[in-house]
């Protein structure tokens, strides 16, 4: 006790110093172990950051966009590991008449927080167009549901459904934003080596802090390490969380378009169109002017037929997609060229309302057909000790809905809160139980979404049979029914009663 | 300067309004404060005076009233250990103890320094045998990790509620450093460590008398480098081995303490009373006491130690020892002081007792610590009292 006295007592002796903040501290506490270093033979230390997110996509970016702007966690000190090379995103730049095949559609809840974040603003505008209307139909009976404000109540709050962004100007306006912020040290260009667990020293006890080591020798010693990193996430594996799902045998060809006009609706009523066709879905979605961009889950055999097409049968086989029946769509993906005279041919045997469909399309930009896999994953847990995914780290959907990107800003909004009223109530941001809000609040969510949109397409797989009739009627019976569309198009909005 | 009947005033902290009416009013109001010379153990179990006594058979009387005699009988009196060592350290500091604001409690701690100790062995032994799991966020307690966050909230209510904490008088020593934290019966140091974190702080010194507990909060904070004390002149966080009677108050002109925090703690002491004017010293005028208890009341009963303890064993069995549970209108009637035994209000003069805080909140399992206005005459509850800043009033 003696000891103790006289310890106590030496602390009340010191009156000179001053009032620290949690960042200076920090700071003072980075030239100690320099200090530390300088003595030791070993290899230099790692630097310690409160945040260390790994992968600069619109996830990672729009979590350190948050918390640099938001005054109760700007003080975290914050690294950004990225593999690729970001002076390439900070210099994106397109003319107005080409656009990235890889949009994404954010719903007003999502733009909302962007522009909370003071990120909107940093986007090229002129690039982003929303659009008021959606026409989903089913590709085998014709069952039809309009979301259509008119036909429904009207909206509480605007009459924006989405906004179709390329990713690009998405992410490249995050980042001006976040350099805008500034005090988040950037790592790009850079490889993560390996992710292991720090190590104890006579001062402090780092065995549960995850270490991010890049190629080239520099270590990032985490307090709180985010998994930004994409459905192959490197730091999912380090946290042993592991993801489960399965793979939809179908892919996603996508492709910038341009049509005859710029929509039946002008430009002041722009539409959505989706058609579910037993091999998977295919959307026209809205862009600046006469362009769209196409979203087509289709078999992988389809496809690379797809991809190989000319631009002139490529381009038939879109407006073929949008109006023919399925017999005829599958006859013409076992042709490997002259879609487009079958296209025309076919097409004045088959009646439908051409005000239904998209305006036809006339042009397809070149370089832009690309494809990928679909896949479903679900990571088992978002958390670990001092880890946590966002984004697809943590789950990757069925684009049907367009509900990926979405998913991913409301797991960021939901982390950056978290984090907020962690670092409010002097909790440890890394721990698990700092972190439990985060999961309690974005995982059935995410679930609840993902199981629809994974049961959606699955319902629309089957071509005939008792499932078909039940499925049409189940969408006119929506289509006809006024409060519940209102209700379905709030939620695709992102406003309204909050269900998923 | 000890007499029978100051047992009595002390104990008079626990009961009910019907016990105030037939408590002998203060020969000497001089020593209202006074502790008796008695093994602190034995405060409820054998000197119980009559009308607690009285209290519990009517307790008894009730539904639940069978475990409650159960429980008496096997309250075990031997829990002496740290006391010894406690009193010597008691006696080594005695001296250190200022008296600039409590001359007549401090005068009276040091005439009854064999038994100022409100520290009880069993409980120690209770506690330190938690030590392992304590940061365990599943481990038992879950409970106090969830509830740390409204411990901030409710101390952030406090200060907002009056203006006079973030700005006191320059008599009061005057803190724009931000806010000095003492934490009383830290533990593993939930509430410590999390204080020392928060922004706005300028340090946070927590004590515990139990040096097996003392030792799990200190290597807990060395996992976290802005608490690690390393070779820092003035650390954020500072664990002392010490009970309130044993730790020495500030020497001037080093201030005392923004905010005294006791959580979780004044059931678990022998001699709330005196805990509480002990802890109460440390607080700078215009500062707060803080504390959280329980209510001592049949839905606490039922919920604390039965549910809680036997049933869901959410919390290790002999964790609460429901008649040391004390109600928040017993803790305000307490630093309204002469308002009870017609003494001369002392406390009362110190305190704004006409304005304490008081929060209850309800555990959910599954889903935390709810706020539930009114839920203090339950079940667990927080409390706040201000003290006067005498300086600034005037």
């Amino acid at each position: 006790m003696d000891a103790v006295v006289k310890r106590r007592a030496a602390a009340f002796v010191c009156r000179s110093c001053t009032r620290r903040s949690q960042k200076q501290l920090q700071l003072q506490l980075q030239p100690q172990l320099r200090l530390r270093r300088s003595y030791s033979s070993a290899p230099p230390g790692p630097d310690i950051y409160d945040v260390v997110c790994v992968g600069g996509g619109p996830a990672g970016l729009s979590l350190l966009t948050a918390l640099r702007t938001n005054p109760a966690t700007a003080h975290l000190r914050i690294a950004l590991v990225e593999a690729q090379d970001l002076s390439k995103l900070r210099s994106w730049k397109l003319p107005l008449d080409r656009f990235s095949n890889r949009c994404s559609s954010l719903t007003p809840s999502s733009v909302l927080f962007l522009d909370k974040i003071g990120a909107w603003g940093h986007l090229e505008r002129s690039r982003v167009q929303p659009y008021q209307e959606m026409q989903v139909w089913d590709g085998v009976t014709g069952a039809r549901i309009e979301f259509d404000w008119a036909s429904g109540t009207p909206p509480p709050a605007g009459t924006t459904i989405a906004y179709m962004v390329e990713n690009l100007n998405l992410t490249s306006g995050l980042l001006r934003r976040l350099e805008e912020l500034g005090g988040v040290s950037v790592f790009d260009n850079a490889k993560v080596e390996d992710i292991s667990l720090g190590s104890e020293t006579e001062e402090l006890d780092l065995r549960e802090w995850p270490v991010v080591d890049l190629a080239g020798g520099k270590q990032l010693s985490a307090r709180f390490l985010v998994g930004a990193d994409g459905a192959n996430s490197p730091v999912r594996s380090f946290a042993g969380i592991e993801a489960r799902g399965w793979d939809y045998d179908r892919h996603g060809v996508v492709a910038s378009l341009q049509l005859e006009g710029e929509g039946w609706g002008g430009d002041q009523t722009k539409v959505a169109y989706q058609r579910f066709l037993p091999t998977g879905p295919v959307a026209i979605l809205p862009l600046p002017g006469n362009l769209s961009t196409l979203v087509w889950s289709t078999t992988p055999a389809n496809a690379s037929l797809l991809k190989s097409l000319s631009p002139r049968d490529f381009i038939a086989m879109v407006n073929a997609a949008f109006r023919l029946g399925p017999t005829d769509l599958a006859f013409m993906h076992s042709q490997s060229s002259g879609q487009d005279l079958e296209y025309l041919w076919r097409l004045e045997h088959t009646p439908f309302d051409s005000r239904a469909v998209p305006q036809t399309v006339t042009g397809v930009q070149e370089g832009t057909i690309a494809s990928f896999p679909l896949k479903m994953r679900h990571a088992n847990t978002y958390v670990g000790e001092r880890v946590a995914l966002v984004g697809d780290a943590a789950h990757t959907i069925h684009p049907l809905a367009g509900q990926g990107l979405n998913q991913g800003q409301g797991d960021v909004q939901s982390l950056a809160s978290t984090i907020e009223y962690a670092v409010s109530h002097g909790q440890d941001i890394g721990v698990r139980m700092s972190l439990e809000p985060y999961v309690s609040e974005r995982y059935l969510a995410n679930h609840v979404l993902m199981g629809v949109c994974d049961k959606l397409h699955k319902l629309y797989s089957v071509e005939s049979g008792p499932l078909v009739s039940l499925r049409s009627f189940g969408l006119n019976a929506v289509n006809s029914f006024g409060p519940l569309k209102t209700f379905l198009m709030n939620q695709a909005a992102g406003h309204g009663t909050k269900v998923f | 300067m000890q007499s029978p009947s100051a047992a009595s005033v002390e104990v008079g902290l626990f009961p009910k309004p019907r016990s105030k009416l037939s408590e002998p009013s203060h020969p000497h109001p001089g020593t209202a404060r006074q502790i008796p010379e008695m093994r602190p153990s034995l405060l409820l179990s054998r000197h119980t005076p009559t009308l607690l006594r009285q209290q519990q058979q009517n307790v008894s009387r009730g539904v639940f009233g069978c475990a409650v005699a159960a429980r008496e009988q096997t309250h075990h009196p031997h829990r002496q250990q740290l006391q010894l060592q406690l009193q010597s350290l008691a006696k080594q500091h005695h001296a250190a103890c200022s008296s600039r604001l409590f001359s007549s409690t401090a005068a009276a701690s040091t005439t009854s320094s064999s038994s100022t100790s409100s520290v009880n062995a069993d409980e120690i032994s209770h506690f330190s045998a938690l030590a392992s799991s304590w940061w365990d966020p599943h481990g038992p307690s879950r409970p106090l990790h969830l509830m740390n966050p409204l411990r901030h909230d409710f101390i952030a209510d406090c200060l907002a509620s009056s203006p006079e904490t973030a700005t006191p008088s320059p008599a009061a020593g005057a803190q724009t450093r931000g806010l000095r934290y003492l934490d009383v019966g830290c533990g593993g140091g939930i509430f410590a460590e999390s204080a020392a974190r928060r922004p706005g702080t300028h340090s946070v010194t927590a004590i515990d008398p139990s040096a097996t507990i003392l030792g799990v909060a200190r290597q807990h904070a060395r996992r976290d480098p802005t608490l690690a004390t390393g070779t820092r002149a003035e650390p954020k966080l500072q664990y002392l081995n010490a009970s309130i009677e044993t730790l020495p108050l500030p020497a001037a002109p080093e201030p005392l303490f923004d905010v005294v925090t006791l959580f979780e703690v004044v059931e678990h002491v022998d001699r709330p009373a005196a805990f509480l004017d002990a802890c109460g010293r440390f607080v700078r005028p215009g500062g707060w006491l803080v504390l959280s208890t329980i209510a001592r009341t049949w839905t606490s009963w039922l919920t604390t130690n039965v549910l809680a303890e036997d049933i869901l064993r959410v919390v290790p069995r002999g964790t609460h020892d429901w008649r040391k549970y004390i109600n928040a209108d017993e803790l305000r009637a307490h630093f309204e002081d002469g308002a009870v035994d017609g003494g001369d209000r002392r406390r009362a003069a110190e305190w704004a007792a006409e304005r304490p805080a008081v929060m209850g909140v309800v555990y959910v399992p599954g889903l935390g610590w709810k706020k539930v206005a009114g839920s203090e005459k339950l079940g667990n509850y927080f409390f706040a009292v201000q003290k006067r800043d005498v300086a600034r009033d005037r």
